[in-house]
């Protein structure tokens, strides 16, 4: 019971921690008050709370698949947001008061959000054992345990970037994002083929000799990047499709600012 | 930004279009599943090869349980006294093991694709 609680509240705060730690390296590399965790963490509480007192009714909508839909409509406006945010960073002005108010804005609601999605689950978890004195407390203990080891190793990939010249702290915390988001939508998909919202056919591809769902090193990379296994062609599509958005966004935003210093006469 | 909102509402009306496109969903095989004590009844489902079929969770405890599955890459939070729908498939012949993520060491069944 308490390995098993340690491990399902350390999968869900792996997720969210992952996505704070690389939010948290950019907004130190652009300039951006880090005021917004707080704000972030508390709304993301506040809406898990929320959810997890709704889920009955929310499980109802759409006939019976409202969980999913719900949860991968989350997943689509992370993504948008994080879409967003690689265009602003990429912007011209170079952070004027305006850009970086709308990217501290930006990375509140993509923390809240995922704090929510992640929150909700181990909050059901853990209440469902309220009735239950004994188990509770256990439940408890692996959770707070599950919730540091997350948070730690999210810190830990915080310092890596930390510790990295600021060109390729930026870099490397921009290539991270893509990843991020185009797992984020990969997951949505998986999500709307549960629910019957999209089609599904066989996997395309079986990864499971080289890197296994369930052993560490594919936890981790799901966590991080939406690793699967055995995608379908549309998961596969929506990862590849994904991916791709986020780099033309990231490169017409690159080039915008590189043309507007030219024009500004800088090197 | 014209552009973007005209993609988000787009894109809003896709999925609710999807949504609601149910008559071309019916038709589904249905299998019905049970969680009782934190086990699953049955502990081995028979379900047709190359078939998308719907999955009826009974959880008939008082607690929630979250089936889950790697081999079938689905998992889902069903709260006691509840009824969940999950779609798995289609599927190649073979053998998915399925768990109940919150208590995995007495919630296990598999799923057998003929």
């Amino acid at each position: 019971m308490l390995l098993t609680s340690v491990i399902i509240v350390l999968r869900e705060v792996l997720e969210a921690a992952l996505l704070i730690s690389i939010l948290s390296a950019l907004s130190v590399v652009h300039g951006i008050r880090r005021g917004w965790i707080g704000l972030a963490l508390a709304c993301g509480f506040v809406a898990a709370l929320g959810l997890g007192y709704g889920i009955d009714t929310v499980s109802n909508w759409f006939d019976g698949v409202g969980q999913e839909v719900s949860s991968a409509f989350m997943q689509f406006a992370i993504y948008i947001a994080l879409a967003l945010m690689l265009y602003l960073l990429g912007a011209p002005d170079g952070h004027g008061q305006r850009t970086t108010r709308m990217l501290a804005g930006l990375m509140t609601m993509i923390v809240a959000l995922a704090i929510t999605r992640e929150g909700f689950e181990v909050l059901v978890y853990v209440l469902g054992f309220a009735g239950n004195l004994k188990y509770l407390l256990v439940v408890l203990l692996g959770s707070a345990i599950g919730a540091g080891i997350g948070i730690s190793i999210g810190a830990l990939i915080y310092y890596l970037l930390r510790s990295l010249p600021r060109g390729p702290a930026h870099g490397a915390s921009l290539v991270l994002l893509v990843l991020v988001a185009a797992g984020l939508v990969s997951q949505a998909s998986l999500l709307l083929i549960q629910a019957d919202w999209l089609p599904a056919r066989l996997p395309v591809w079986d990864s499971s000799a080289l890197i296994a769902e369930d052993s560490v090193t594919g936890q981790l990379l799901y966590a991080l990047v939406g690793y699967e296994a055995t995608p379908t062609a549309i998961q596969a599509g929506f990862y590849f499709g994904g991916a791709l958005l986020m780099l033309l966004v990231g490169t017409g935003a690159a080039f915008r600012r590189g043309r507007n210093s030219v024009d500004k006469g800088e090197t | 930004m014209n552009v973007l909102r005209r993609a988000l509402a787009g894109f809003v009306v896709l999925l609710v279009t999807a949504g609601s496109a149910g008559p071309a969903r019916a038709g589904k095989p249905v299998f019905e599943l049970e969680i009782r004590n934190h086990l699953f009844w049955p502990s081995e489902l028979v379900i047709p090869a190359h078939t998308k079929v719907k999955l009826l969770v009974h959880n008939t405890d008082p607690t929630p349980e979250e089936f889950e599955s790697y081999e079938l890459n689905r998992e889902k939070v069903i709260m006691g006294g509840r009824k969940g729908v999950i779609f798995i498939g289609p599927l190649a012949p073979g053998e998915y093991p399925f768990f109940g993520e919150f208590h995995p060491k007495t919630a296990q069944g598999r799923v057998i694709v003929e």
